[in-house]
């Protein structure tokens, strides 16, 4: 594996703008609200500039690992702090760099407890980035559990429906998914034998044995899949998605869930890649009950943000689907859904915050005809359903498109039925659209005013990378590229 | 003499607490002034930050005392600062013990200090004789501390409640002891090291070692003696139920693994033994304390799960197993200590605090709140913090003797611990109180002692490294005595 050292910190760099956004929230006196914002736009500002720099200068006829850090922590357990980004990791940088910067713009009009919102955000994210970059297993749980418990306070604090019910429920199942995590990462640098936690030198094929694989891919598995919300263990996704305040709910289905996905990739498929080919059914089983659960649960919703969570339920199944082909194509694929899918959300979850935030209300027999009063506000929505259906020109398509077309040839019958809940998935959200925004209008909200352009800023961004996404594909697919095909290559046969 | 030089913290504890016991005989019962009582609560802060300085100083002494019963080694010496850290803590938020009687205080600190002396002598104790006078010596300190508390009623139930379990304890202790002496024909531990290996399976030695840790067990609250725990948690002064979770938890913990380092060697009963006990109390706190409504309680109960982790890394008896624990002892210290720090500050006339007392405390004081967030995240083992850290090595020295079951236990406990002390945060930070309560202000040392301790906790959770260098120090004795 190749790995090129940085020239400066960048990727450390966006950590530290993180850590010091915090830091400065938490100096600042609690009243002065608007600063606090300011603060946050300006630190998150810098994030998204250095993760979109390190996407562009990402050398993408090299590959490999680019941007290496490397510091020893505990020398005793061959600990480092390692960090480096592949073609697997680069694409959820930017996107947490966007989403972040997205979400921060999106709770402008807060105005309780303004100051430990965005300190304990920060935090969020900056778990988010670490475990991302990281390339050490024991900094990859710090980050994940580092990104896990901000979210309790957030959800419990600043949410809405059964807000401490969702709250409870998320933070348990997915500490409940750490608690296989951490056994199975110390369980394989036991079995390793090198006293090292580094990924990269546990990421030799045949350093494990077959049966030593198999368990700990279950483990880690079931451990991330629990965040990427694959059925039965997706339970906990809906209802945080809808407990939980917009800017939460954003980078929670738009990133949080991707880190399970992601974990999946890095610790289960790319350590123990027998384990993988061993149980590619399983998942792909577990993959396509959640496609059409999903679906079939989101036709039945009333609250519009619990559409959207079950539409995650469904998304991410297409994601699993990608992952559990064992093709250089389905990681493609599963790779660019994850970014499809976290812009897509986000931008459905800001918009849908634009609305709950003027009619205080997410039931979507109680809206209606909003098209004629915010049309601006309406047409972001809008697009992200159509994102959502997978319509061509849009980014979403692709993904679903790559990924369909890998299930086929492995498993033809799962790819049919994939299909064919896609026409589903079109219907619930299209009758969404046309309940919420077209139709008779409610007259109690004849009043509210549309999007002004500072509050259309976040959205515009998100609309925006959807479809240049769309149009021009290769622009990531370039970048996964550098990290499936080589890691495909050297796969055990 | 040489043993001036090595044994220096424990002379500097001994007359520390002469000096206490010199002042009761000395102060005036009637003509108690806040004056008085000011210098009294002075001294005891000098004294016990000396004795840090003292600690500090004879870290690196080593050899044997009193016929080679009592022995000073980098495991002892690291214990004793640690223990002189813990009660200069204790002593810190002793400030306002408007819960003990204030003719009493000398007393108190008299107590106090010859339980850390006690504690100390316990670490060193080479020999079972030496260990359970210096166990016994502790216990009656406590006995008498716990029952000191105003509120006369509560105090003595919880005195007599933890004496009659401990007495219980140590007559078992005793009894292995002696199953052991007749064994081995010595009491010395590194001894018994040598004759033992040949016959760990015989019957009598393995119910001797057995008998012999339910001492400890007793002070470590180790499921089936922990039922003290909560009771006595409850029913003690604030301060005190803060020392005994955590000064005497950690003296607890150094001698189970000074014992077992040397004695425990190989014996699969034990080892199996070990593991259930293990098993229930961290399962058995755990679900205990979901159903408290007092914090102390629910603190008393979550000891008890810590207990088990900490076994966890007894059972597993290699040089990495050992200094997980060591490192676990500092972090029980600190985020137990941080716990109830929170607790005495919110409750200043010393009444047992109920977790929805906690409401709206994020508004009363923003530092305290976070101060117990820290504390309780790091209780239950989340990173970045030093109680996840601890419970990393714990688990990474189990799972590399194969122990992978026990750990997924280990962690389901986590999360089931986890959902308690999220109710504990949700009270502090969502809850609100049915009447407006003013905020709390606190004087600098005490916002001082607040930043430090999450400083602390978070900074050992990201940067352990130096940390677990004076564990592994402090745990080479353990494996170069056998």
């Amino acid at each position: 594996m190749q790995m090129e050292p940085a020239s400066f910190p960048f990727l450390s760099a966006i950590l530290l703008s993180c850590v010091v956004g915090m830091i400065t929230i938490i100096v600042i006196p609690e009243e002065k609200k608007l600063l606090i914002k300011q603060v946050s736009v300006f630190f998150s500002g810098i994030c998204l500039l250095l993760s979109v720099y390190v996407f562009f200068a990402f050398n993408r006829s090299a590959g490999g690992f680019q941007f290496v850090e490397n510091v020893n922590w505990i020398p005793s357990l061959g600990i480092s702090y390692f960090n480096g980004v592949d073609g697997f990791s680069l694409p959820n940088i930017l996107l947490t760099g966007i989403v972040f910067f997205t979400g921060v713009l999106t709770m402008w009009e807060l105005e309780t407890r303004v100051k430990e919102y965005f300190a304990l955000y920060f935090v969020l994210v900056a778990g988010v980035f670490g475990l991302f970059m990281s390339l050490d297993l024991f900094f990859i749980f710090v980050w994940y559990d580092v990104s896990l418990f901000p979210m309790y306070l957030l959800i419990a604090v600043w949410g809405t429906t059964r807000k401490e019910y969702g709250a409870m429920k998320l933070t348990l199942y997915l500490l409940a998914g750490s608690a296989l995590i951490l056994p199975a990462i110390i369980f394989l640098w036991a079995k390793s034998g090198l006293d090292t936690f580094s990924f990269v030198s546990l990421m030799h094929p045949g350093l494990f044995t077959p049966s030593v694989q198999k368990f700990a891919f279950l483990l880690l598995f079931i451990g991330f899949g629990i965040l990427a919300a694959v059925w039965p263990f997706h339970t906990w996704s809906p209802d945080g998605h809808v407990a939980a305040p917009h800017g939460v709910s954003m980078v929670h289905a738009g990133v949080l869930m991707k880190i399970g996905a992601f974990g999946v990739l890095r610790l289960a498929i790319m350590l123990c890649p027998l384990g993988w080919i061993y149980w590619a059914k399983l998942m792909a089983v577990l993959a396509i009950i959640g496609i059409i659960y999903g679906a079939l649960a989101g036709l039945r919703q009333t609250d519009l943000k619990y559409v959207i969570g079950y539409s995650s339920v469904s998304h991410m199944g297409v994601v699993g689907l990608g992952l559990s082909t064992v093709t250089v194509e389905g990681l493609n694929g599963a790779v660019f859904q994850m970014f499809a899918h976290g812009i897509m959300t986000a931008l459905f979850f800001s918009s849908v915050g634009y609305i709950y935030d003027r009619t205080h209300t997410k039931n979507i027999p109680e809206l209606g005809g909003l098209s004629r009063i915010v049309p601006v506000a309406s047409a972001f929505f809008i697009v992200a359903a159509l994102a959502g259906i997978g319509l061509p020109g849009l980014a979403n398509f692709w993904g679903e498109l790559v990924v369909f077309l890998a299930a086929f040839k492995v498993y033809p019958l799962f790819g049919v039925i994939a299909v064919v809940t896609l026409v589903v998935t079109a219907l619930f959200m299209l009758r969404v659209v046309q309940k919420t925004f077209y139709g008779p209008a409610n007259p109690r909200y004849a009043a509210l005013r549309d999007v002004t352009p500072w509050l259309g800023v976040p959205r515009i961004i998100l609309v925006a990378v959807l479809l240049i996404l769309g149009l021009y594909p290769a622009l990531l697919f370039n970048v996964i590229r550098t990290a499936s095909v080589p890691f495909m290559n050297g796969l055990p046969r | 003499m040489n043993w001036m030089t090595f044994s220096g913290p424990e002379i500097f504890y001994f007359g520390a607490s002469l000096w206490f016991l010199l002042l009761t005989f000395t102060a005036k019962p009637e003509s108690v002034n806040s004056g008085a009582r000011g210098r009294t609560y002075l001294t005891a802060i000098f004294l016990a930050s000396a004795g840090i300085l003292v600690c500090l100083a004879s870290v690196h002494a080593e050899g044997w005392l009193f016929i080679k019963a009592y022995k000073v080694d980098p495991f002892s010496q690291v214990f004793k600062t640690l223990l002189s850290l813990g009660l200069f803590l204790i002593v810190c938020i002793c400030g306002q013990m408007t819960d003990i009687d204030e003719r009493r205080h000398n007393e108190f600190f008299f107590l106090l200090f010859s339980c850390t002396l006690a504690l100390m002598l316990l670490v060193s104790a080479d020999h079972l004789l030496s260990i359970y006078l210096s166990l016994e010596l502790s216990s009656y300190s406590l006995y008498i501390l716990v029952a000191l508390r105003k509120r006369r009623a509560q105090g003595l139930e919880a005195g007599i409640k933890y004496f009659l379990i401990g007495s219980f304890a140590s007559a078992i202790m005793l009894f292995g002891m002696a199953l052991l002496y007749s064994t081995c024909a010595t009491a010395y531990l590194p001894e018994m090291a040598k004759v033992l290996p040949g016959m760990i399976g015989a019957p009598a030695v393995v119910t001797g070692l057995v008998f012999t840790l339910g001492g400890f067990f007793f002070k470590l609250a180790v499921f089936p003696f922990h039922s003290w725990a909560p009771d006595t948690y409850q029913g003690a002064p604030n301060q005190v139920a803060a020392y005994i979770a955590t000064a005497s938890k950690v003296a607890g913990i150094a001698i189970i693994l000074r014992v077992l380092a040397s004695a425990g060697q190989g014996s699969p009963y034990l080892v199996h033994i070990l593991v259930i006990l293990s098993v229930v109390s961290m399962t058995l706190g755990n679900l205990a304390a979901i159903a408290q409504k007092d914090l102390k309680r629910l603190l008393a109960f979550s000891t008890v799960a810590h207990s088990g982790y900490v076994l966890l890394a007894v059972l597993v008896m290699d040089a990495s197993a050992y200094s997980a624990a060591i490192f676990y002892a500092v972090a029980i210290l600190v985020m137990k200590f941080t716990a109830f720090m929170v607790v005495v500050e919110l409750a200043p006339d010393g009444r047992n605090l109920r977790i929805d007392e906690l409401a709206g405390l994020h508004r009363r004081s923003p530092l305290m709140a976070l101060a117990l967030l820290v504390a309780l995240f790091s209780l239950a083992g989340i990173p970045p913090t030093i109680g996840f850290t601890g419970k990393f090595l714990i688990f990474t020295a189990a799972i590399q003797k194969g122990y992978v079951a026990l750990v997924i236990i280990a962690m389901i406990n986590v999360v089931i611990s986890l959902y308690y002390y999220l109710l504990v945060i949700k009270a502090a930070y969502l809850l609100e109180p049915a009447r407006t309560l003013p905020p709390l202000v606190l004087s600098f040392p005490k916002r001082l002692l607040a930043g430090l301790s999450i400083v602390t906790i978070v900074v050992a959770g990201f940067c352990p490294y130096w940390l677990i260098q004076i564990a592994q120090a402090a745990a080479q004795p353990l494996i170069l005595g056998r």
